[in-house]
């Protein structure tokens, strides 16, 4: 490969203007899963946010030293002060979901989503790093650039009216977007390689003890998925499905069928393993790798059928 | 004389010269530091690089790590109990939130007492007990029944596989994590 080609790829992948309804669409499941972790934890904001929570903020300090962009950090520790960020938080996810002042909230739910997990890491699962990291890139995507109320001001509207400006959705440079795909699948390569390391799933006998864990058991699994042998090939399907999310989804001939694995690796864990929402966090992500014209595809057809089941009522 | 069109205006049809240099480092430096920090390579060269982007990581927020159910997975099942002793002499027990015992609704609800029991016997993280103790203290304590100390026990039972895949549950074994004399200001 030349060096030029090379650098015309990189061009091409990350600043070949697109579509930005994937990544709009990301924002709104986003958004409703951050409203989502914020709900269920509704209850114990401050239980475990506030003056007299679980890990107090000093504790916090010691146990993880250095400046962090956490907020709790300067705003006085009452439980008025701790409920109010609350709130704003979860206004702002709400704001960020439907797309009005897009940027601007995608900054603020990055920023109160960073401040509470610097505030208690010890309650974290990766559902939650996931949302924080992708947050942190969705700041500088074109997230509000379709399906959102930022594309209706009054403005563009008079604009549009005028035909001064195209109302159809304007394409955009995805790095943004790329980089929280980046971080999709190096989630799953570096969690195949920390498999690799461990003896229990070259062996095929680690699913044996997942599925003995207590506090993982959700829905009750048939048996015969835990005869030594479904275990050996349980075990072995997660790596090779780990590897390839990691790997083989940017080969675009393969993308479909790995995404569709996934979804299906991921439903089966949702059904058997008890950690709420983690799956649904990872899945979000797999909206980016859609390719926007079969994403307007859908779209159609889909408003079509509508369009039909209105008629034949 | 002929002049080849830039590359960036073909592809960066809206970026500025400064913007799109700027971008490109921006992608450069993320890619590779989060690459370094998250692939479990023991290398020199990657510890060296998680060495310095670690200020950048922890205060930004990108830190992270991937490593669920590995190496090797959990081979006990674990939950942390609290024996209080009340001034009177009298004790009670209290227990972390078990998720096998809760429904499925209370289990969205109690997830993080999940994460953080799992957190709390470890190592690493003993400044974490007196914390725990002091909220134990504090949940079990009325101003007529104070709590006078707080030992935070853990239980566990090995998870063992057997030939035919078959489980039998193991023993309970436990050990004491942490004894705490509780201070009247601990209550407030």
């Amino acid at each position: 490969m030349r060096l030029r080609s090379l650098f015309e790829a990189w061009n091409a992948f990350f600043f070949a203007p697109q579509s930005p309804i994937p990544i709009a669409l990301f924002r709104i499941v986003y958004g409703l899963l951050v409203i989502a972790t914020l709900t269920l934890l509704r209850p114990d904001w401050l239980t475990w946010y506030g003056p007299h929570a679980w890990v107090s903020l000093p504790t916090m300090h010691t146990l993880e030293p250095g400046t962090r962009l956490n907020l709790f950090a300067v705003i006085p520790q009452t439980d008025a002060s701790i409920n109010a960020l609350f709130w704003i938080f979860l206004g702002s996810a709400i704001l960020l979901t439907i797309g009005f002042l897009t940027r601007l909230n995608s900054l603020l739910v990055f920023l109160c989503l960073a401040s509470i997990h610097q505030r208690n890491v010890y309650i974290l699962h990766g559902g939650d790093t996931f949302l924080r990291v992708a947050g942190f890139f969705l700041i500088f995507a074109p997230a509000g650039a379709a399906l959102s109320i930022d594309r209706l001001t009054i403005d563009r509207l008079i604009r549009i009216w005028h035909g001064k400006e195209d109302a159809g959705i304007q394409p955009r440079s995805p790095w943004a977007q790329r980089m929280i795909q980046f971080e999709l699948a190096l989630v799953y390569f570096a969690t195949f390689c920390a498999k690799v390391k461990g003896a229990p799933w070259l062996q095929g006998t680690a699913m044996y003890y997942i599925y003995h864990l207590d506090e993982f058991k959700r829905f009750p699994i048939p048996s015969w998925f835990l005869h030594p042998l479904m275990l050996k090939l349980e075990s072995w399907t997660a790596l090779v499905l780990e590897f390839s999310l990691g790997v083989l989804i940017w080969v675009k001939e393969l993308r479909y069928i790995v995404l569709t694995l996934g979804l299906l690796f991921h439903l089966s864990l949702e059904y058997s393993l008890n950690i709420p929402l983690f799956q649904w966090d990872i899945l979000s992500a797999y909206i980016l790798f859609i390719d926007p014209a079969d994403l307007t595809r859908a779209w159609d057809w889909l408003r079509t059928r509508t369009a039909v089941q209105r008629l034949d009522q | 004389m002929r002049t080849r069109p830039k590359q960036i205006d073909v592809r960066t049809n809206t970026l500025t010269k400064a913007k799109y240099i700027a971008i490109n480092a921006f992608l450069i430096f993320h890619i590779l530091a989060i690459a370094c920090w998250c692939l479990p390579i023991d290398s020199p060269l990657i510890t060296l690089c998680k060495d310095r982007v670690r200020p950048y990581f922890l205060w930004s927020g990108l830190f992270q790590s991937w490593d669920m159910f590995s190496p090797i997975p959990k081979a006990a099942n674990t939950y942390v109990e609290a024996t209080i002793v009340y001034q009177d002499g009298s004790r009670t027990t209290w227990t972390f939130p078990r998720m096998e015992q809760l429904s499925l609704t209370e289990r969205y609800f109690k997830e993080r007492y999940r994460k953080y029991a799992e957190n709390l016997p470890l190592d690493q993280n003993d400044a974490l007990l007196p914390d725990a103790a002091r909220y134990i203290a504090r949940l079990n304590s009325t101003p007529s029944h104070p709590a006078r100390t707080v030992m935070l026990i853990q239980k566990w039972s090995f998870i063992v596989p057997r030939a035919d895949g078959s489980y039998i549950s193991e023993p309970w074994g436990q050990h004491i994590l942490y004894g705490y004399g509780v201070k009247p200001e601990d209550l407030k």
